[in-house]
């Protein structure tokens, strides 16, 4: 493990570097405060340090005030801190644990009694580790699709919420895309629902390879996807919809009962054609360009016009649209 | 080891803590006298500065450092006498620094040689 030590007296550094270094740490030593920070501040920074008290340019107390604030306001892992002091006051010790240390050592140290704290630190930090990695599990699941991993319906839908309002704000154009499978009941109907699962696994797949980064895709509901394309130039729209539904029908996908050959109507709608308007409005707009693309055959790209009379809402041509898919 | 004992008796340097607490580590022993015979001369010259220019400030940090350096070494009565001019300066008590400060030039006065038995003695 790499651990910090910050002692501007040569002497000390050399004894704890030497301790440490044959206790099995990585050691990093440095002479003063400011450089503790800026080790303790790196993402890639020790996490266990020993910090002499008095130092030049920023004592101890100095260095872990300035690395918790640095963690509060980056969320940068926890360090363990330790303040190696000759002050034994009660006093100096309430202000040193006040600054933001763990522990204190008094010099001189016990080599038994230093390895001791420090795998007392060791083991907070590992702590840490596990309860980072339960919180960062939670909010993968929190906010994406247990099944594609991509985002799930809410998330996509603040997205969408988030990027129509920049469009409007900056003058750009937001592309919407809404996708949905061509017959997949008869895939899960046909191969069983293992395998509808691996095709909409490697649907959100295809999907996410075929947008750009800072582009969204999410599970909108069972096999429908919403893609949300931001800061777009509205002429390559209905190409870049056409690259993504070859994306997903260009070739067959892999599954357990051997490939199988799927494709993708898509509903497509470009956030200047509409002005402001509820997001809601606009995605019901999109999902009638759906409609109209399966009413056409299926495997094709639709879009969402104003005043054209297909995306009028009617409730028998929903059912029949429903019936199609 | 017996040489060792014998130095501890009669000197400054309480060896055989100071051993027990580097482990019995003879190399590092050997690199923490070289630190120490390289900076102490510093140091105390900064200290003799410090309070000939009444310098409260730094008469606090360079007795602090010999402090350090004189505990790391296990020269206790030294270390207690850095200690003390520490304090002394810390809280303004000026007028008995140099009184202080020459008896803890009286304690450090021939450490260095000793330390340099310290170093033929580790290496025999």
């Amino acid at each position: 493990m790499k651990i910090l030590i910050a002692d501007d007296e040569a002497m000390s550094r050399r004894l704890l570097e030497k301790t440490l270094e044959r206790a099995g740490y990585e050691v990093v030593a440095v002479e003063n405060g400011r450089l503790a920070v800026e080790q303790l501040n790196r993402p890639d920074g020790p996490r266990l340090a020993l910090l002499d008290w008095v130092m030049p340019e920023l004592d101890g107390p100095g260095v872990c005030r300035a690395v918790r604030r640095n963690q509060e306001q980056q969320e940068q892992s926890y360090v363990y801190m330790v303040l190696l002091t000759s002050k034994e006051s009660k006093e100096d010790i309430v202000t040193g644990l006040e600054s933001g240390a763990d522990d204190y050592l008094t010099k001189p140290f016990h080599v038994d009694e230093l390895k001791a704290r420090l795998r007392t630190g060791e083991r907070i930090l590992h702590l840490e580790g596990r309860l980072v990695e339960a919180r960062e599990m939670m909010r993968f699941k929190a906010t994406h699709d247990a099944l594609t991993s991509i985002w799930n319906r809410g998330v996509i839908m603040d997205l969408l919420g988030r990027e129509l309002a920049r469009s409007q704000r900056e003058s750009g154009c937001t592309i919407v895309l809404l996708g949905d499978v061509d017959h997949f009941k008869l895939v899960n109907d046909t191969h069983g629902h293992p395998v509808g699962d691996e095709v909409l696994q490697e649907i959100g797949r295809r999907l996410v390879l075929s947008i750009r980064s800072y582009d969204f895709v999410g599970r909108y509901g069972g096999e429908e996807f919403l893609m949300v394309l931001n800061n777009c130039d509205p002429e390559s729209a209905e190409a870049r919809a056409e690259e993504i539904r070859k994306a997903v029908s260009s070739r067959p996908i892999p599954t357990a009962t051997g490939p199988l050959q799927v494709s993708m109507s898509i509903g497509l709608l470009l956030s200047n054609d509409w002005g402001v308007r509820p997001v809601e409005e606009l995605l019901y707009e999109v999902d009638a360009a759906l409609y109209v693309a399966k009413a056409a055959g299926r495997n094709c790209v639709r879009r969402a016009r104003p005043g054209v009379p297909t995306s009028e809402p009617n409730v028998a041509a929903d059912e029949a649209v429903h019936r199609l898919r | 080891m017996e040489k060792l004992q014998n130095c501890s008796q009669n000197g400054r340097v309480d060896l055989l803590e100071l051993l027990a607490r580097l482990d019995n580590d003879r190399e590092l022993l050997r690199d923490l006298v070289t630190i120490f015979k390289e900076d102490f001369p510093r140091h105390l010259l900064a200290l003799q500065d410090a309070v000939a220019g009444q310098d409260m400030k730094q008469i606090t940090m360079v007795s602090h450092t010999l402090r350090g350096m004189l505990s790391n070494l296990a020269v206790t009565k030294a270390a207690a006498a850095a200690g003390q001019l520490e304090e002394l300066a810390r809280s303004g008590a000026g007028a008995s620094i140099p009184e202080t400060l020459a008896a803890f030039e009286r304690e450090v006065l021939g450490l260095l040689p000793e330390m340099e038995t310290y170093i033929a003695e580790v290496r025999s």
